[in-house]
């Protein structure tokens, strides 16, 4: 298994800067996730890690190897595509062989580790069946196939499970976790989704205009995010950030607290304010007060906490859940 | 349906059929007539039936030369076809796939194919100093190099769509570069190879004015060009020359029956599924 190191990575594309000196060390059997909003550079750097594009400068180091200038073949990663990247042609079997055949294996040795993944993976039954044949969920199967059997070093994941329904998606996380446990290999996973970044890192790395916000794990970045675009990105709904006098109070430049940490009462409290708008999420309930000094403050109650459009409501922030951020 | 549309159909219809199968009728009937019976060049029904007679007087005539077309058109056909394809959809390959700064200059140049027409006496002048004129193969030379550019183009925006993904995807199992286009590509370019196939061929099969041109001489004479020799020898015998017109259009003809379905969909097909 191997380490991933990445020194002051830069891109451009034409003239234009996309990643701006990028410095990662991804653990040896670590599960990282890169998240952060669309167009920041997830990809272009999972890219450059894949070896599928080159840095403009910066280093890259995998194994303790300089792979810098190495082809894809020889930095030992396996890719997962976000469109599965399937071969039309062949059927699973050969999908999933294709990259031990072009490393000429002789035939009992890649039918037999294709035989393997697919167990691991619950494609046994469809081996025989070409790509257009499958459902979504099975193509993303056969796509993480083809990365396992290779017995990779590195996996590199790109938005895998994007193009899946909620549901699909949910079991898939837990089945790649799983999948994690098992090989016990180095994955690193792109998503601009921060439920699947929460839910199976080991490590997140905030990625936002081409340079890292915050390295760490989902608990730090939850509880102590660095900068307000961590603390706004992490975090569902996201978190409440206001300029100005209450953050000043405080000496900071911003003052941040999340939905769930305000708590709510109809007789007294620290803010006043009305009700906007209510959203019932059945378990829970958010609801979007309108308060006089400081603007739309987002809390989030119990389900069954009884509120009404228009009602005068109070919001108090729990005591040592709030989070005072310089610019 | 209304009264009305079905009045216009059925006319359309016949207006179609007199308009596409009279010709045919008109060859397959002086075909088989006696050569006085032809020279009428009526669509009256023969007297008698000489599909045979007619038909082996026209193979042995000049000397078997039609058998020697045949083979002559088919050597040129499969010839250029091979070397057609196989380029067209490598060359298509590389300039839908790796942009470079050349691009607009070869964009120019397939271009130029298709627009500009090719100078005969030039291009005899330039097979006579590479020793390729009245030879087979320098036929074979100018027919893929006529049908280059459309070929290129045919093969460029079907390989737009296929994702540039499955390229990547091959790139990370470890294919070389060669190994994507032949592995990877190059199976699912099949709708599109199949059309510029037989488009092509039969194109090439029954041209006429290029081996006029480029591949005077009897050894070399291409099926069309019996029709020509023939015309002056059998004008006194058009059911002779109608059924070498017979002769010469089946094997398009049959290609057409036999691959219409294909054609459309190579023409048509764009998005990989999967
Ligand atoms: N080949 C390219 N040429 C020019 N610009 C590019 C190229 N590839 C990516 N970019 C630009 O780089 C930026 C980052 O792209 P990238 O695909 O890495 O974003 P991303 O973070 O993966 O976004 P998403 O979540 O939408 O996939 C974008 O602004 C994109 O337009
Ligand atoms: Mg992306």
């Amino acid at each position: 298994m191997a380490s991933v190191k990445l020194k002051n990575i830069h891109k451009e594309f034409n003239g234009v800067k996309i990643l701006k000196g990028i410095d990662l060390d991804v653990n040896d059997g670590e599960f990282c996730v890169f998240v952060g909003p669309s167009g920041c550079g997830k990809s272009t750097l999972l890219r450059i890690i894949s070896g599928l594009d080159d840095a403009s400068s910066g280093e890259i180091e995998i194994a303790d190897k300089d792979v810098t200038h190495a082809d894809p073949i020889d930095r030992g990663i396996a890719m997962v595509f976000q469109s599965y990247a399937l071969y039309p042609h062949l059927t699973v079997r050969d999908n999933i062989g294709f990259g031990l055949s072009l490393a000429k294996r002789p035939k009992n040795e890649i039918n037999e580790r294709v035989n393997t993944a697919a167990k691991m993976l619950q494609l046994e039954a469809l081996l025989d069946r070409k790509p257009k044949d499958l459902s979504g969920g099975q193509r993303q199967r056969v796509a993480i196939g083809r990365a396992i059997v290779r017995n990779p070093e590195v996996f590199l994941f790109d938005e895998p499970l994007s193009n899946l329904d909620a549901a699909l998606r949910s079991k898939m996380r837990l089945e790649l976790t799983e999948l994690h446990a098992e090989l016990n290999a180095t994955m690193i996973y792109v998503t601009h989704d921060q439920i699947e970044a929460m839910t199976m890192a080991d490590k997140i790395v905030v990625l936002n205009a081409g340079h890292v916000e915050q390295v760490g794990t989902p608990m730090e970045l939850y509880h102590h995010p660095k900068t307000p675009f961590v603390a706004g990105f992490i975090g569902s709904p996201k978190m409440n950030l206001f300029e100005g006098q209450t953050a000043q109070e405080h000496g900071a430049d911003i003052y941040g607290i999340r939905p769930e940490h305000l708590t709510l009462s109809t007789q007294t409290g620290k803010w006043q304010g009305v009700i906007k708008h209510i959203e019932h999420l059945g378990a829970d309930v958010i609801v979007h007060i309108q308060v006089q000094a400081l603007g739309t403050l987002v809390a989030r109650a119990d389900g069954d906490f009884a509120v009404t459009t228009g009602s005068e409501i109070y919001a108090t922030p729990q005591q040592g859940r709030e989070h005072f951020l310089s610019k | 349906m209304k009264r009305q549309q079905v009045i216009i159909g059925i006319v359309a219809l016949v207006l179609g059929v007199l308009l596409f199968a009279t010709p045919f009728m008109f060859i397959g009937i002086t075909a088989v007539k006696s050569a006085a019976e032809a020279s009428h060049l009526g669509l009256s029904l023969p007297s008698k039936w000489l599909f045979w007679e007619n038909f082996m007087a026209v193979i042995k005539a000049r000397n078997y030369m039609l058998l020697l077309a045949y083979f002559n058109s088919t050597v040129i056909t499969v010839g250029a076809i091979s070397l057609l394809a196989v380029s067209a959809a490598m060359i298509g390959y590389v300039i839908q796939r790796r942009p470079s700064k050349w691009n607009g200059f070869i964009y120019a140049l397939i271009l130029a194919g298709l627009m500009i027409p090719p100078a005969v006496v030039p291009t005899i002048w330039l097979l006579k100093e590479l020793h390729l004129f009245k030879t087979l193969h320098g036929m074979i030379l100018i027919q893929v190099a006529y049908g280059l550019s459309f070929s290129v183009l045919l093969f460029r925006s079907f390989i737009a769509s296929i994702p540039r993904d499955l390229d990547e995807a091959a790139i990370i199992d470890g294919a070389k570069p060669w190994q994507v286009f032949f592995k990877v590509i190059l199976p699912l370019l099949k709708p599109i190879t199949i059309t510029v196939v037989l488009v092509q061929s039969v194109t090439i099969f029954n041209d006429f004015t290029n081996p006029l041109y480029y591949l005077p001489g009897k050894d070399n004479v291409t099926v069309q060009l019996t029709l020509y020799n023939f015309q002056s020898q059998f004008s006194s015998q058009m059911n002779l020359l109608f059924m070498n017109i017979l002769l010469v259009t089946i094997p398009p003809l049959i290609m057409f029956i036999f691959f219409n379905k294909q054609i459309v969909k190579g023409m048509t097909a764009g998005a990989v599924k999967g």
